[in-house]
């Protein structure tokens, strides 16, 4: 059997296995260990334990329990409805405030956050029920709703760029300033998209009523209260990182030290929820880290085969593909697996095979891992919220309120993954975007 | 079921749950060690030579320690397109088909982790660094951490079983 056959026989019984609905760390593991032990003998048996210790090595982990207890603690705490009740008052009266007061609270979610799901769960149960009462249109909050929380992992704190670092070998401080420009464009263009909707279409976004604004400044001005927490949180996370006192890690304890101390503060903090908690961390944790090191053993076994070497050929050799038109694919590739895989299967999967192949391309910039780090997750965005089975689509279909259907769901989504895709484009053809900040910014680990 | 295993499971289940707890407690041991070393570090000037390499310990801790329960919790992602179209018992006869992925990937970390635990015994293994500190305590945890996901492996195996026979285990 030529490597290269071993190789797609590895990756056909994955795809097959993974159908059946089995766990994905146990399937991806079950292919590694089988083909280690058949391809190198009993040799091979400590291959896939000793893939621990690699990533024991992977110091930045450490920040992923942190960021997934830091985000539960915060969505429990009441700070997601004060500054969505602030957002409200003041941008109540401009045309589509409230959907542009949504991104708002996205984008500060976001960088409190570093998980998409959580924004998405925010604003499936917080803005969206009281922007339909106020008969905004479902189709275009729906929208709202899918593109403000794929920000979420583009605005640091990010989880998913944390485990692209990890497979790309490339040092996360980096990978989380390159994602904040892209993330913030992104998030102006959906405000603007939603303002010049509004303004040709007032219906979609009737104003709201005066007696819910009318009052006295110095309440208007209490509201802004809400702001101080979130901005507190991010000042000691991000700013002692920035300024070099902590490493990134330790902002990350920093940060789930801090809000636990708002949780406290807002006097939510109760031992059931501490409990609570910990457990979910626990287990959100657990499966995470389960898969990565399954993953870890099937890139093991997948890199001695020389199958990157493999894929390379067949795309810069054979095909005479330009390193452009390489890229493109490879993205185009995405958008179809990611509307069968959620996004860290794909990272496992996908990753190990795509990213060696980036480092080979000349793109004619430095930085270049770095770059298709946000790229790729932007992607990834976009292929979760395509129709008919994007991941976030199904999410968002359980968490809105009834009278939002899915077929609602779908229409909605084509503006913003359309603003998501001319984001990609902006990157692609400016790469400075992504590259300006990191490579200005200098910090530890 | 024969009551055997009844109380295979009960016990089973009943082990990962309190080594579950004891594992997420842990995030606050971990939380506190960085935090402490951000603290002497930039306060009082004092860098903690072991804060780096315990944290990272406390984490092969956590997930190994956390893994039987998550197997037990059904925590795990899955690629569910077809599987979530079936119904309970059908979901139970595709596990009891697929749960050889499991077993097979659990069983070949508990075989590396012995000959790995193996080796640090023989050879009194240390990490190279100022803290020098032995790998053979959290080698030793990974293996019987691994022993407890495999029984549990089993457990949910047994529980599959049940379902498919329509008589589930509680």
């Amino acid at each position: 059997m030529s490597y290269e056959l071993i190789a797609l026989t590895m990756f056909g019984a994955m795809i097959v296995l993974l159908m059946t609905g089995q766990r994905v760390f146990a399937v991806i593991g079950f292919v590694a260990s089988v083909a280690a032990l058949s391809l190198y003998g009993q040799g091979a048996v400590e291959l896939p334990f000793n893939q621990v210790f690699k990533l024991f090595n992977w110091y930045a982990m450490l920040t992923l329990p942190m960021f997934i207890y830091m985000g539960y603690i915060l969505s429990e705490s009441g700070i997601a409805e004060d500054l969505y009740r602030m957002l409200h008052v003041w941008f109540g009266r401009v045309r589509g405030g409230l959907a542009i007061g949504t991104i708002f609270l996205m984008v500060i979610i976001s960088a409190m956050n570093g998980l998409s799901v959580a924004g998405m769960a925010i604003g499936a149960t917080i803005a969206l029920p009281e922007m339909l009462r106020r008969g905004y249109d479902k189709v275009l909050i729906s929208g709202v709703i899918q593109g403000g929380s794929s920000l979420g992992i583009l605005i640091p704190p990010s989880v998913v760029l944390v485990l692209y670092g990890m497979i790309a070998r490339q040092p996360v401080s980096q990978l989380w300033f390159a994602g904040v420009v892209p993330g913030l464009i992104m998030a102006a263009l959906f405000v603007l998209y939603i303002w010049v909707r509004a303004r040709l279409n007032p219906a979609l976004t009737p104003v709201v009523s005066d007696e819910d604004l009318n009052m006295p400044m110095r309440e208007k001005l209490a509201l802004l209260r809400a702001g101080i927490i979130p901005f507190a949180i991010f000042f000691f996370m991000t700013g002692l990182f920035v300024s070099g006192y902590t490493s990134l890690v330790e902002s990350s304890a920093v940060g789930a030290f801090c809000s636990t101390l708002a949780a406290i503060l807002k006097g939510r903090f109760t031992w059931v929820l501490i409990r609570e908690t910990s457990m979910k961390t626990l287990s959100i944790s657990c499966m995470f880290l389960w898969l990565i090191l399954a993953a870890l053993a099937f890139g093991a076994v997948f890199d001695g085969l020389g199958a990157v070497k493999a894929v390379e050929n067949l795309f810069i050799e054979r095909w005479d593909l330009s390193p452009w038109t390489v890229i493109i694919m490879m993205m185009v590739s995405f958008v179809v697996m990611g509307m069968f895989l959620d996004d860290t299967a794909m990272l496992v999967i996908v990753a190990p095979l795509y990213i060696p192949l980036v480092k080979e391309l000349d793109l004619g910039f430095d930085g270049q891992l770095i770059w298709f780090g946000i790229i790729y997750t932007i992607t990834c965005q976009i292929a979760y919220i395509t129709p008919p089975f994007g991941y976030n689509l199904f999410l968002m279909r359980s968490l809105a309120p009834k009278e939002i259907t899915l077929i609602d769901i779908y229409r909605s989504v084509w503006p913003f993954a359309a603003i998501m895709a001319f984001t990609i484009a902006l990157i692609m053809y400016f790469p400075q975007l992504a590259l300006w900040l990191p490579q200005h910014m200098n910090v530890r680990g | 079921m024969p009551p055997l295993i009844a109380r295979y499971v009960r016990f089973t289940d009943r082990m990962s749950d309190y080594v579950g707890y004891a594992a997420a407690a842990l995030i606050f041991v971990m939380a506190a060690t960085l935090i402490f070393d951000a603290f002497t570090r930039n306060v009082i000037n004092m860098p903690v030579h072991w804060a780096i390499e315990f944290t990272q310990f406390t984490l092969a801790a956590y997930y190994f320690m956390g893994g039987a329960m998550t197997l037990k919790n059904g925590d795990h992602v899955r690629m569910d397109l077809v599987y979530s179209s079936l119904s309970e018992r059908g979901k139970a006869r595709m596990d009891v088909v697929t749960a050889i992925c499991l077993i097979f990937f659990l069983a070949i970390l508990l075989w590396g982790s012995i000959s790995s635990l193996q080796y640090a015994i023989e050879t009194g293994e240390r990490r190279f660094s100022v803290w020098n500190p032995s790998v053979i305590p959290i080698k030793a945890l990974m293996m019987a951490c691994t022993v407890l996901m495999l029984m549990q492996a089993f457990s949910i195996l047994f529980k599959d079983i049940a379902t498919m026979r329509g008589k589930p285990l509680a």
